[in-house]
């Protein structure tokens, strides 16, 4: 049972989610909602955007960290916010198929995320982690 | 988790204090601290201590690893730390010197009086807002061609000399003449170039600003007059880095180096402390990589000043009788470096990362401006939003006691969540306003967030570093206008 999908903990300069998940994909989504959050990225119509991209082999957590990464990409560099996402897997990595909207400003940047303390703990089907991003 | 008491730490003066290597088995040298007592006391409420514990377990690290008494919780290293590793068997890691790559401050002075300005300074704040572009995801005035900003990132500040936004005084009054040997866009990702094409000339959001100040407090005559700074008269801040060029750098080689850390068996205590071997093929890479990210920083600082000045002469030319900004110092305070220091007695070459602590060279050092070897370099410690921001020197005791570095600003003590838990953006404005000083923010949450309550106070950082003998008081700046992204 995931009881909550993120939530905001106390970190002195940056910022931290712990993010929960029922797989590594649904915690791949709730990271992802978490982030947007965290930046009160604002969406700008409702004209939907397309988006796929390939996330390399790796282990969960550099996945979720580059996972991420493209995600900011994404948002400053293209004005991309992606609200769905359909996972699988593909040759090269982990195919990403999503959905989104233009970007409507940000409230707050974030620069990058992080791998500091970065653990992706299974406990029976659930994920669970705490991300910290640079700020 | 490893739990840090005050017992831990053995008192070396009153404002020096260190955890031993046997403190816990992978230390390979001490930590050191200048702190007084209450901010030491203070650090332990977060992990700074601890990462400080993580980051002295580098491979070829030097002598001890120094924490400034800004210092707080930051990912790998901590905010304020300072690690000097060997050429040979030590060292390169990303993480210690951060994202924002060659984040720093510079200071301009002017000879405008307050009365000359006072009447001036709300449309003084609109025009500096209107010309220096703030904020996430804005563009600069510039677009550059990528073959153009790998020109720039090789030539840094001398770029823009050459494209007539700087002088020569700027240059040499800019730490490393705004330029770091051995920059390489080879070494730089088809994304770096992308995002970092448009974005000279912006301040970015955050914690960055651009800050009108008066010089309220002369505590060193002599080093004033030589800076240019006198009381009563107008001084400017720019606190900035490279942007989202320099977090794709870092963001790039953070990546990379987990696979190398596993392939050259380094057993780390966090995985934002990767790392490669400075003398290997992939820390040289980065190395050049980060050289293109703090050069591209110099830049950025630079057309910022360039639009401040014209922002000046705009709003105050046939007003005041000398509108020109002259620059005191720029200096980077998150930066890997390589340079000579005393190790047992011998001079050695070592690579020293800075983050969040910023350079702090004595008299007579090599690398500092002819005007200021007598003085020192001058040291920049902004403060928080709303309070005192210091000018400082750097002393011979820097020199021997912390790889010529100091702090870097007031440094936060309360998380972002809480600061707007607690703080009412609007409440804060208005206090600030009513206190005279003109603020322009991006948005309010965002200034809740960098509340003057988030953050030290700067006054007893600065009692810190003077009492431990690293820096010496130069004049203490006075906030008027504050703009924020």
């Amino acid at each position: 049972m995931v009881p909550y999908r993120y939530e905001e903990i106390s970190h002195t300069a940056d910022l931290a989610l712990r993010v929960r998940g029922e797989n590594f994909h649904d915690l791949l989504r709730h990271a992802a909602q978490g982030m947007y959050h965290l930046m009160g990225a604002g969406i700008g119509n409702n004209t939907s955007i397309d988006e796929a991209f390939t996330i390399s082999h790796g282990s969960h957590e550099e996945i979720l960290v580059d996972f991420l990464n493209e995600l900011l990409f994404l948002c400053e560099a293209h004005g991309k916010v992606l609200t769905a996402f359909q996972f699988s897997e593909g040759a090269n990595g982990l195919q990403v198929r999503a959905v989104g909207h233009t970007l409507d400003g940000i409230v707050r940047p974030i620069k990058a995320v992080t791998f500091h303390n970065l653990v992706v703990n299974q406990s029976g089907k659930d994920y669970e982690t705490v991300i910290t991003f640079d700020v | 988790m490893m739990n840090i008491k005050m017992s831990d730490f053995t008192r070396i003066d009153a404002f020096e204090w260190e955890i031993s290597p046997e403190f816990r088995h992978d230390m390979r040298v001490p930590v050191r601290i200048f702190a007084s007592e209450a901010l030491l006391q203070d650090s332990l409420a977060d992990k700074s201590i601890l990462q400080a514990v993580n980051t002295s377990t580098l491979p070829g690290v030097l002598d001890a690893v120094m924490v400034m008494p800004d210092m707080h919780q930051g990912y790998g290293f901590p905010i304020g730390g300072v690690a000097a590793t060997d050429l040979e068997s030590g060292v390169i890691s990303p993480g210690g010197i951060g994202y924002d790559i060659n984040c720093g401050v510079r200071l301009l002075s002017s000879h405008i009086q307050l009365e000359e300005v006072k009447a001036w300074l709300p449309t003084l704040a609109n025009v500096i807002n209107q010309r220096c572009p703030s904020g996430v995801g804005v563009d600069g005035r510039l677009s550059l061609t990528k073959s153009e900003l790998a020109k720039a990132c090789v030539q840094g500040a001398g770029w823009a000399k050459a494209k007539g936004y700087a002088t020569a005084e700027d240059l040499r009054h800019t730490e490393e003449n705004g330029c770091l040997r051995g920059a390489d866009p080879e070494k730089l990702s088809e994304r770096a170039l992308e995002r970092g094409r448009s974005q000279l000339g912006t301040l970015g959001g955050g914690n960055h600003f651009i800050e009108v100040d008066l010089v309220a407090d002369i505590f060193h005559e002599k080093a004033a007059r030589i800076m240019g700074l006198q009381k009563g008269e107008i001084a400017v801040q720019v606190h900035t880095g490279s942007r989202g060029f320099g977090h794709q750098i870092c963001t790039d080689y953070v990546r990379m180096l987990q696979g190398v850390v596993r392939k050259y068996g380094f057993n780390l205590p966090d995985k934002q402390l990767v790392c490669a071997p400075i003398d290997s093929a992939e820390g040289q890479a980065y190395l050049a990589a980060m050289r293109c990210g703090a050069n591209f920083a110099f830049i950025n600082r630079q057309l910022l000043t360039n639009y401040i000045r014209d922002a000046f002469e705009f709003t105050l030319a046939g007003k005041v009788e000398d509108w020109h900004l002259r620059q005191v110092y720029d200096l980077a305070h998150n930066i890997g470096k390589i340079e000579e220091h005393l190790i047992d007695g011998r001079k050695k070459s070592v690579c020293v990362h800075r983050k969040g602590a910023t350079r702090a060279f004595g008299p007579g050092s090599n690398g500092i401006p002819d005007e200021y070897a007598e003085i020192g370099q001058p040291v920049l410690v902004p403060g928080s939003m709303g309070t005192a921001s210091w000018v400082l020197v750097g002393t011979e005791q820097s020199m021997k006691r912390s790889f010529g570095s100091c702090c870097h600003g007031a440094g936060r003590v309360m998380s972002r969540s809480q600061a707007k838990r607690q703080i009412w953006g609007e409440d804060l404005l208005n206090n600030l306003e009513s206190r005279g000083i003109e603020i322009r923010a991006g948005s309010m949450p965002g200034l809740a967030e960098e509340a003057p309550q988030a953050y030290k106070d700067v006054d007893q950082v600065v009692e810190s570093v003077v009492g431990a003998r690293i820096a010496e008081k130069v004049a203490r700046l006075y906030p008027l206008v504050v703009i924020k992204g």
